[in-house]
Formats: structure tokens, C-alpha cells, sequence
């Protein structure tokens, strides 16, 4: 059972992110993330990540490749693939100092500050979702009231 | 471009997809079609008594005509008693186009009265299903409903059609066609071909396994003349039943649980095994680890999600059954050698002389292999037997010699009880000429009998033949076999009586108490005139031999 990742088009119209989670669900297969995106033509482009084995995911891949509304599965690799996660942070009312830190540390990590006020802020970091999962570790629960977190986004490193 | 309301637009959309027949019952949400129905005579309706025997019909007339089968009902409950005719459809590849009235659009999710989320109740037992929200959505949704169903691997399709949109009014115009992208796989890949072809003709033990794959794409010429250039034996699945005629000297009958013991070995001997619209179903295969275990297989189906699922592949060919098959026999007219393994075919032959089926029983209560001994003489190869779930059912499959595809029709994935007598209804409807007789089980006769009245108010004479023995046999058999015979929940005691029961509904009724009478009293029920119900009283204590107990090996049967 490795990452799995699945970059979905299909028609943007009701019933199709039903249709395709529960291809899942009634394999008792988990999805780690879906993230879904309009793209230029109307189309939705769903992308899925889950862990399975060689056996499943081919199976799930014709699977989702039959449904009447999907137009395209894409198997993508994590290795030759581009994974990004958006994190919003926010934190609790914090002493001066302690907001101080809390500034530099997400800068550090290649986050920024997007809002602040009444010694709380909102933070955004834009990374893998390991960049994200260190900086939620080390800022913690005293500091975080709220985090939101897009969901993986995935495109192929295959150009031109 | 015309205007119309959506009900009349629903009636032209119906009309020009060449539909006959409707089975339904109307209700408070689909008043608006109702009445637009009452202009269109030509769309025949027939009203039936439950909802389930609507969807049951719409399939059964499919798989006898090879066309869609249509249903209608109304909201909520009118359409969750749908629900299981409709994931028997899917189950079994069934092209059935089923709609249903619902609740205003402006309602819908608001637990309005006899509202159902149909949209999520049809979404995973259906091969498609749409919600229409305007007018003008109906005649692209209903020739797209329809194109899904009876294209690719065919299925159920359901509509779900609110009132207020059945009601106002647009202009539309009925499209001549309607754009369906969805890649379909017809022919196979090439270089599969020539692999198959090679392993076909090298092989010792050569077996073909064909399925309803073979009958939904009417491939069963082909499927023969495969058979007859290889010298090759054919099995077939419950649903493969007729793809080739079961007195042909290449047929071995069906295979698995409770088929033919020398269809069982043959597989189980196998060096070749080409199944062809079979998805090696696991009351198939028996214990997936010792099927065809020596067997290199080739597999053809037109839905690449079969193929690996259940078995491993060697060849793998994802292709409609009939394109396959010529393809086949394209690439052997092609070759000098021809199999002719005619050793294999002497062993088999005698296996099949060793292991024939006794149905000469004399004994009253009537053994049911007498029954079916006598119902096959009587009925011609252009009648239609349709069954009902359970022992009635594995009888018929194992005993019952069928020669035409489309002419035997059973509720195979899904095992339903009370799909047959319906699905007899839809079939009769669908070929008027044939004698269409449902082999019946007292258990399952009772799930769906209401439609007796359906049947004698619409003159549908169909013929039930009821292989009474008071009890769900099937699970008593179970139960005896394999749980020390503690019969638990399966005695339905002495209620009611069948003949009285029939003629309560104005059908002929009668009773066959020996086995003698069984062929008279057919014969009486299907010149009658009118539908007919025969009871035949069975040797309660008899179990469908032999058989595979579940995950068991197909070689190693209980007899």
C-alpha cells in the first residue's frame, strides 16, 4: 500500500463527486485528500489521493474510468508530480512577544502574515504538505486557534 | 422548436425511442405525466400492482427483446420500491429506462410529502441516473438515458422528473440525436487477437465460457461457429444460458455452484479457457485458487472493469462479444492448424455419460427433476422460461435444456425472489408468440403474486409453474447440509392454495399432485386462454444436487 494519486476530468454537474467518492467508500479505501478545480473549458478536474495496492488502484482506476461523467483518469506519481497544499493559520490572542515569534517563525518557513489585529493574526503557507505539517507542529496548540488547509493540489511534471 | 409541457415533451421523447410499452403506477407527483399519457394510446401503459413488478417487467421485456424496457412511478415510495427490480438490471447488464414523478423542485429537500432523494437512492445501482431541472432538459436526458442504457455494457437508467418541470411549459425540440462521448470498447486490440488465436490452436484441453455478454450482443453465431472451428467445449454462466443451443453437441451445459458436473470438470481440465461476457461470477468459479487451475485464460468483455477482477488474465481483451469472437475466427481462417483435440472430446463425452442427470423419477410427492423432465417436453425450443430465485431457479438452470438465447431469463447477480413472474410479464409483452411459462417456487411466487391481476386485466396469459414444497427450499437446503438441519424460519406452512388463489384473480388454476398429470395440465394452462398457475406439489426433502458448497472446488461436488 503506497500514495496514490489520481487526477480526475470530469463534468462539473451534481452527482459526480458522489458517484466518484463512493467508488471508494465501497471499497473501504480511505481518501487522504480531494481538492476539485474548474478548468478553462467548464471542466472539473478532481484530484484524489489515497492509499492501495497495485490490484485496487487499478481497479479503481477502470472503475472511475466507466462512470458516465468522467471523461479522463490520470494516474500521476508523487515523484514526477508537483504537490502543493495552502494552509491558512490562525492563532489565539497572544502577549507581544509571543506574536513576535510566531511572525518570524512563519517566515521562516516561507509563510506571511496576511492579517493581524487585536495581538492575533492569519498566517498563509503555500508548500508540501510535510512543509505544512512542520509548521502546525511547531507553532502548536497554545498558538493555533484555527487551521484550514486546502487539500492537496497535484499537476504533472510533464510539459510542452 | 414547439412549445409544450415537460409531461408532452416526455411522450414525444418516449415516442421517437420506438417505445411500445410502459410499466408504471401513477401517483400525486407524476399527475402531469399521467395526463399528458392520456393523449399518446399508442404508449402502452400497463398498469401494475407494485412498483417492484414494474421494474421487473421493463426487464424482463428487455432481455426478451433485447430492447430497453421502460417503467414509470411516481415519487417517494412509488419510486423506492424500485430500487430492487432496478439494481437486478444493473446486476445483470439490463438495458431498463425507469423514471419516476418528484416533488417540486422548489420542495425537494425539504421532506415534502413523498419525497425521496431518488438522486442518491438510484446513484450507486444504476449504470446512470439524472435529475431533469427545466423543460428543455427532457428530450437530450431521455435520448442520452436511454443511449447509456443500451450502449457499452448495458444497464439501468434512472430519471428523476420533478413535478413543476413536468408541468410548465418551453419550447423544445426532440433532437434527432444526442452527443455520448464515452469511449466504448467494440473491437479488440490486434496483437490480442493474434496471442488468443495462438494459444487457441495449441491447446490440448481448449473450453469456451460464455456469459450474458454473449446473448446481450446477440453474438451467439458466433459463439457456434467458434465452438464447431475449434472442436472446442462450451460452458456457460446462469446468464450465458442459450448463447449456445443446449442439445448441441459442443454444449456442457452450465458451470459452478449447481451446474453440470462434466461442464465443472472440464473447466477444471482445462489447458485453454476463453470466457467471453462473463465476469467469472464467484457461484461460478467455486474457490477462485483452484479454478481452472492449469488453464491459460482469455478474456473477452466489453467492460475493462471485469477483466482481472475476479481471476487472473493471460490474455486480456476488452471488446464486445460478437467483435471479439469474429475477430477470433477472423485470425483462425487465417491459420492452417485448427484445433481438433479429439481426445479431449472423447473424455468428455464420457464424462458426460457418466455424470447425466437422472430426471426419470417415478415417486409422488413428484421429484422436481421429474418436473422439469415433463415441462421440457411439453414446451417447444421457442418458449420463453423465465424462473424465479432459489431451488426452483438452480433446477431449471441445471436440468432445463434451453436453445435459443433470450429464452431463458433469471435473476442471476442479484438473486431476487419474486423477479420471475413479472419478468414472465415483461417477456410475454415483449414476444406475444411465445409461450412464456415462469418455473416458480412457492417462496418467491408469493413476493410478487399481486400481479396476477396485472396479468389477467391485460390478457398476458403466461403460465407460472409453481414447484411447491411449503418451504424457502434453497435455505433449507442450507440448512440441512451445512447447519445440522435445524430448520430455522423456512417452513411457510400449508397457506395459501395456489389453483384458488389463481381463480381469485380470474386465472386458470390447477393442481399436479403425480407426475403423470404434470404434461396434461401444461398443455390445459397454455391453451387456456388465458394466464395460469400450476401447482405442482414436490417432494419437500429434495435438495439441487450436485453442488459446490460455497468456496468449495468445481471438481469437488457434493452429490
Amino acid at each position: 500500500m503506497r500514495q496514490r494519486i489520481f487526477s480526475v476530468l470530469c463534468e462539473n454537474s451534481p452527482g459526480v463527486m458522489m458517484r466518484i467518492s463512493r467508488d471508494f467508500t465501497r471499497r473501504q479505501i480511505n481518501l487522504d485528500s480531494i481538492t476539485v478545480g474548474i478548468e478553462p473549458t467548464g471542466m472539473a478536474r478532481i484530484i484524489l489521493m489515497f492509499k492501495a495496492d497495485d490490484h485496487m488502484t487499478e481497479h479503481l482506476y477502470k472503475v472511475l474510468s466507466r462512470l458516465t461523467q468522467v471523461i479522463e483518469v490520470e494516474v500521476l506519481e508523487p515523484e514526477t508530480s508537483i504537490v502543493r497544499e495552502v494552509a491558512l493559520l490562525k492563532t489565539k490572542k497572544l502577549s507581544d512577544k509571543k506574536m513576535w515569534e510566531v511572525i518570524q517563525t512563519v517566515e521562516k518557513a516561507g509563510g506571511r502574515v496576511l492579517e493581524s489585529k487585536n495581538n492575533a493574526l492569519v498566517a498563509e503557507l503555500s508548500g508540501t504538505h510535510e512543509d505544512i505539517e512542520r509548521l502546525v507542529q511547531t507553532l502548536g496548540p497554545d498558538v493555533l486557534q484555527e487551521v484550514a488547509r486546502s487539500g492537496q493540489v497535484i499537476i504533472s511534471r510533464e510539459m510542452g | 422548436m414547439v412549445e409544450m409541457t415537460g409531461a408532452e415533451a416526455l411522450m414525444k421523447s418516449l415516442k421517437a425511442e420506438g417505445v411500445k410499452h410502459i410499466f408504471g403506477i401513477p401517483g400525486g407527483a407524476a399527475l402531469p405525466i399521467y395526463d399528458a399519457l392520456y393523449d399518446y394510446p399508442e404508449l402502452n401503459h400497463i398498469l401494475v400492482r407494485h412498483e417492484q413488478g414494474a421494474a421487473h417487467a421493463a426487464d424482463g421485456y428487455a432481455r426478451a427483446s433485447g430492447k430497453a424496457g421502460v417503467c414509470m412511478t411516481t415519487s417517494g415510495p412509488g419510486a423506492t420500491n424500485l430500487a430492487t427490480g432496478i439494481l437486478n438490471a444493473y446486476m445483470d447488464s439490463s438495458p431498463v429506462v425507469a423514471m419516476s414523478g418528484q416533488v417540486p423542485l422548489k420542495f425537494i429537500g425539504s421532506d415534502a410529502f413523498q419525497e425521496a432523494d431518488m438522486l442518491s437512492v438510484m446513484l450507486p445501482i444504476t449504470k446512470h441516473n439524472f435529475i431533469v431541472r427545466s423543460v428543455t432538459e427532457i428530450p437530450s436526458t431521455v435520448r442520452l438515458a436511454f443511449k447509456i442504457a443500451t450502449s457499452g455494457r448495458q444497464g439501468p437508467v434512472h430519471i428523476d422528473l420533478p413535478k413543476d418541470v413536468q408541468a410548465s411549459k418551453a419550447d423544445v425540440k426532440i433532437p434527432a440525436d444526442v452527443k455520448y462521448t464515452k469511449s466504448i470498447y467494440l473491437e479488440p486490440e490486434k496483437k490480442k487477437v493474434v496471442e488468443a488465436v495462438k494459444m487457441l490452436t495449441s491447446a490440448q484441453r481448449p473450453v469456451i465460457y460464455a456469459g450474458g455478454g454473449v446473448i446481450s450482443s446477440n453474438a451467439s453465431p458466433q459463439l457456434v461457429a467458434l465452438a464447431e472451428m475449434l472442436g472446442a467445449p462450451v460452458v456457460t454462466s446462469l446468464m450465458g444460458k442459450g448463447a449456445i443451443p443446449e442439445n448441441h453437441p459442443l454444449s456442457l451445459g452450465m458451470i459452478g455452484m449447481h451446474g453440470r458436473m462434466v461442464a465443472n470438470l472440464a473447466v477444471t481440465e482445462s489447458d485453454v479457457l476463453l470466457g467471453v461476457g462473463v465476469r467469472f461470477d464467484d457461484r461460478a468459479t467455486g474457490e477462485v485458487a483452484h479454478f481452472a487451475p492449469n488453464a491459460k485464460i482469455i478474456h473477452i468483455d466489453i467492460d475493462p472493469v471485469e477483466i482481472g477482477k475476479n481471476v487472473r488474465v493471460d490474455v486480456p481483451m476488452a471488446a464486445d462479444a460478437k467483435h471479439g469472437l469474429a475477430a477470433i475466427i477472423g485470425g483462425l481462417k487465417k491459420h492452417a492448424k485448427k484445433g481438433r483435440p479429439s481426445e479431449w472430446l472423447e473424455r468428455l463425452e464420457k464424462l458426460r455419460k457418466e455424470y447425466s442427470p437422472r430426471m426419470d423419477y417415478d415417486e409422488v410427492p413428484i421429484k422436481p427433476q421429474r418436473a422439469m423432465k415433463e415441462i421440457m417436453g411439453v414446451l417447444s425450443e421457442n418458449a420463453i422460461v423465465v424462473t424465479e430465485v432459489g431451488q426452483n431457479q438452480m433446477w431449471a438452470a441445471h436440468f432445463f435444456i434451453t436453445r435459443k438465447p433470450r429464452h431463458f431469463i433469471s435473476s442471476g447477480g442479484l438473486g431476487t425472489m419474486g423477479f420471475g413472474f413479472p419478468a414472465s410479464m415483461g417477456a410475454k409483452v415483449a414476444c406475444p408468440k411465445c409461450d412464456v411459462v415462469d418455473i416458480a417456487g412457492d417462496g418467491s411466487f408469493l413476493m410478487n403474486s399481486q400481479e396476477l391481476a396485472t396479468v389477467v386485466e391485460n390478457k398476458i396469459n403466461v403460465v407460472a409453474c409453481i414447484f411447491d414444497n411449503r418451504f424457502l427450499g434453497m435455505v433449507k437446503q442450507w440448512q440441512d447440509m451445512f447447519y445440522k438441519k435445524r430448520r430455522s424460519g423456512v417452513c411457510l406452512g400449508t397457506t395459501p392454495d395456489f389453483p384458488k388463489l389463481a381463480e381469485a384473480y380470474g386465472a386458470w388454476g390447477d393442481c399436479a399432485s403425480r407426475p403423470s398429470e404434470i404434461a396434461p395440465k401444461l398443455k390445459e394452462a397454455l391453451r387456456c386462454g388465458k394466464p395460469a398457475v400450476l401447482d405442482i406439489v414436490i417432494d419437500p426433502d429434495e435438495h439441487v444436487l450436485p453442488m459446490v458448497p460455497a468456496g468449495g472446488r468445481l471438481d469437488q461436488m457434493l452429490t
